[in-house]
């Protein structure tokens, strides 16, 4: 009996729908993230939704449809009714997976951009014992040999950074994939690795313990966490490479409702506990509005296109 | 320091939070499709309003929970809750059958409570120790875990060990679908975007176990077969507490350790416990039959793992399984950083988290012991009823996991499968192994000659890898050995 009863309510759980009409919001509104329940994406677009929760008197739910790095969830918000009852969290793989054949039908071009709440910038990494105090004691020594760098898995982000390093200053490295980024993580503590290319986020408590050294950061400007880490453009490479999460309609929804929405999402990642909520958890708040949004997409869709072909 | 621990749990709201945790997460491991992660996953939004103790101890409370729970459906319906109870449910199901299914949960039940308490021991006195220790596993350590671990399917086959070898292997084969780890190709995929990231083996666990045993029922209902399964003892009998202290101290303590290693969880451990007790049995041959100690073993493993899994969490703030990774997140959530800083800056937390982790394997027993009867009532529901339930259960199950269609699909076309693996008396279980191992020893294969230089000496190149290779051999050809000696006796 218990055992129905809790199904029933299971059911009825993943069963809420969305309805439309002319007025927006007009029922419940739904969050696609594309990564898995607990993860990163997961809790920021779920604080998101907490501080977006007034602006939707019917309610604001996160739901996960994860696999094939983001592409289902993505897919899945894509071809979601253009009526703005389903919004897609969109993160690089956007402009990334489909330059890689690993992407299914997912297109840039098929999303309306509503707005970018965080980004985070590629570091490299080294354990805190390594010989190599710079990154240009790092890059001298890749020169002559062949460093292992571990990153989160071919063709994700984080090993475009690090092929994007190795380009600018005209070296090469060993890749070495794993499944996501603290399982390279773990390998460079145990000093299996030589660096790790993921994002600052994901090693910052281990370089303020003490165990883990950042070189550089592949970012536009000194990141506010650490201001005493170069970026790796000041240290004379041009290399500029990091993850953002962003929200996006289907093509074809309607102007209004993209207005709203991006209104909403720009006041809700101004909110205290938003700000707090980020803070705590090492994310970095970065907003961009739906044009400066639009316009990164197109950007980085080049960018990546010309990066993934030379691999 | 464990004054201010001591007052950090044992307020009554913490307390409160423990056994609601570890209510919750037995609901949750008892049913099909309802993992421990995605259980930890589900309450971790609402620990976000609480402070650092009541959240931590909340989901800590869940993860115990869960891993217990899965063996209670394990073993009363053939259905493992949770991947780590798969291998209870080979010997556990079958004592249930003879009319012992309180004996089984009775095992079950002490043997996690003390699996568990033994992990929670370790990880108050050596965690510093062992987390340094599991630092040392690159590639090919990983690979030699994962192939040790693949041998366990030679204790898991069932009648024929030939059956059981081709049910890993295609377990192994359908684990190769999807995005390729290393060199990021997709393999086998026909452009089928589900196919992406491979087959998630949670649909398949819940298609070969839970919807195969329901389609078998259909036929019960027509046979009108009741088989009486009264609930007699809860409480281990005396005899029975041998095997369970034994089997507790060395697989709980075997448990912590895998748990300890990142990436390895529970799933594993229980199968390797069970291969492990198999081997050092003195009767091998009755495993699958409804052994004491087969259900003592996995049991006491997987609730190792708890434990093991907090050490690397706790003292290097790198995750020692998926669950330990989202209580990554619900600490810096709270603004605690897990990792070495943690133990200087917030000490009264970690010892708090030592504190309610014991609580709650204490929980677990109490509510184990007590529900075990409120359970069993699940056998008294007519087959007309359950059946349906089951059906359903499995629907709803792999459907939540990723809220993807798809996922059904893959759960029916195994649950047929399993199904006719029943009729020829295939064992299923290597199937799982295979599913979980195979990825594991492709992609760390690959990443060691990557990270070796394309040296195949690197497989041997540790201490480490000694040991697996030797307990591999050991494993394997022990038993041919005893056997011939038995037969020139």
């Amino acid at each position: 009996m218990k055992k129905s009863l809790l199904s029933l309510l299971l059911l009825s759980l993943v069963t809420i729908g969305a309805s439309a009409k002319d007025v927006y919001p007009d029922g419940p509104v739904k969050i696609i993230v594309p990564y898995s329940a607990g993860g990163g994406s997961d809790s920021v677009s779920r604080a998101l939704a907490e501080a977006l929760k007034p602006e939707f008197p019917d309610g604001i739910a996160v739901e996960n449809r994860t696999g094939g790095a983001g592409s289902v969830g993505m897919s899945y918000g894509m071809h979601s009714k253009a009526n703005g009852s389903i919004i897609t969290m969109v993160a690089p793989e956007l402009v990334m997976l489909p330059h890689t054949g690993n992407g299914g039908d997912i297109d840039y071009k098929q999303f309306i951009p509503l707005a970018i709440v965080n980004s985070g910038y590629a570091a490299i990494t080294v354990p805190s014992d390594s010989p190599y105090k710079t990154l240009d004691d790092l890059l001298k020594d890749a020169k002559s040999n062949n460093l292992l760098f571990g990153n989160s898995g071919t063709g994700s982000i984080w090993h475009l950074a690090g092929a994007g390093m190795e380009q600018s200053a005209g070296v090469e490295f060993t890749h070495v994939p794993f499944k996501g980024s603290s399982a390279a993580v773990t390998s460079l503590l145990g000093h299996h690795l030589d660096a790790v290319s993921v994002s600052y986020a994901e090693v910052a408590s281990q370089v303020k313990a003490g165990a883990l050294r950042t070189l550089a950061v592949l970012a536009p400007n000194r990141l506010a966490d650490a201001p005493n880490v170069p970026t790796a453009t000041e240290l004379g490479y041009d290399v500029v490479i990091g993850t953002w999460r962003g929200y996006a309609v289907p093509v074809g929804t309607p102007t209004a409702t993209v207005d709203f929405l991006t209104k909403s999402i720009l006041k809700a990642a101004e909110t205290d506990t938003f700000i707090k909520f980020m803070k705590n958890t090492n994310n970095d708040i970065e907003i961009i509005d739906s044009e400066g949004f639009a316009k990164k997409l197109k950007r980085e869709d080049d960018f990546y296109k010309n990066l993934i072909s030379t691999l | 320091m464990l004054a201010e621990a001591l007052n950090l749990v044992l307020q009554p709201s913490v307390l409160l939070y423990i056994v609601l945790g570890v209510a919750g997460g037995m609901c949750i491991g008892c049913l099909p499709g309802l993992t421990t992660t995605m259980g930890v996953a589900l309450v971790l939004p609402l620990t976000f309003g609480m402070d650092a103790t009541h959240s931590i101890l909340l989901l800590i409370g869940v993860y115990v929970g869960a891993v217990y729970g899965g063996s209670i459906s394990a073993i009363l319906l053939n259905t493992p809750g949770t991947p780590a109870s798969a291998a209870t449910a080979l010997d556990g199901y079958k004592m249930a059958s003879r009319g012992e299914a309180g004996r089984a949960l009775g095992i079950s039940t002490t043997s996690s409570f003390l699996g568990g308490t033994i992990s929670c021991i370790f990880l108050i006195l050596i965690s510093p120790l062992l987390a340094k220790f599991a630092l040392r596993f690159s590639a090919p350590e990983f690979f030699m875990l994962a192939v040790f671990g693949l041998c366990v399917i030679s204790s898991i086959s069932g009648k024929s060990m030939l059956l059981g070898l081709i049910s890993g292997a295609f377990g192994i084969l359908i684990a190769t679908i999807g995005i390729d780890d290393i060199t990021g190709t997709l393999r086998f995929t026909f452009n089928n975007m589900n196919l992406f990231s491979g087959i998630n083996f949670i649909p398949v666990m819940i298609g070969l176990f839970a919807m195969s045993q329901a389609f078998v029922g259909v036929e019960d209902i027509f046979k009108k077969t009741a088989p009486t399964r009264k609930v007699t003892k809860v409480f281990p009998e005396r005899s029975d507490w041998g095997v369970i202290i034994k089997n507790s101290f060395a697989f709980g303590s075997l448990g912590t350790f895998i748990g300890s290693i990142p990436g390895v969880g529970a799933d594993i451990a229980s199968f390797i416990a069970y291969g492990q007790a198999k081997s050092m049995s003195k009767h091998p041959e009755k495993f699958g039959t409804g052994l004491p100690e087969a259900i003592s073993a996995p049991e006491a493993a997987n609730n190792g793992v708890t434990g093991g899994a907090l050490i690397p969490m706790l003292t290097l703030g790198v995750p020692g399984d998926a669950v330990a990774a989202i209580m990554i997140g619900a600490l810096t959530v709270q603004g605690l950083q897990p990792g070495p800083l943690l133990f200087q800056n917030d000490g009264p937390i970690v010892y708090a988290i030592f504190i309610g982790l014991l609580i709650a394997n204490v929980c677990m027993l109490v509510l184990g012991l007590n529900s075990v009867r409120l359970f069993t009532k699940v056998l008294s529901v007519p087959k007309s009823i359950l059946v349906p339930t089951i059906f359903l259960l499995c629907f709803v199950g792999s459907y939540a996991l990723a809220n993807n269609i798809f996922d059904v699909i893959v759960m029916l076309f195994f649950g047929i499968l399993g199904y006719f693996f029943q009729k020829i008396e295939m064992s299923s279980s290597p199937i799982i192994l295979g599913l979980i191992l195979g990825p594991m020893a492709e992609s760390n294969f690959r990443r060691a000659l990557l990270m070796g230089r394309g040296d195949y000496g690197t497989f041997l190149s540790t201490g480490i890898c000694w040991v697996f290779f030797i307990l591999i051999i050991v494993s394997l050809f022990l038993p041919m050995l005893q056997k011939k000696l038995l037969k020139s006796r």
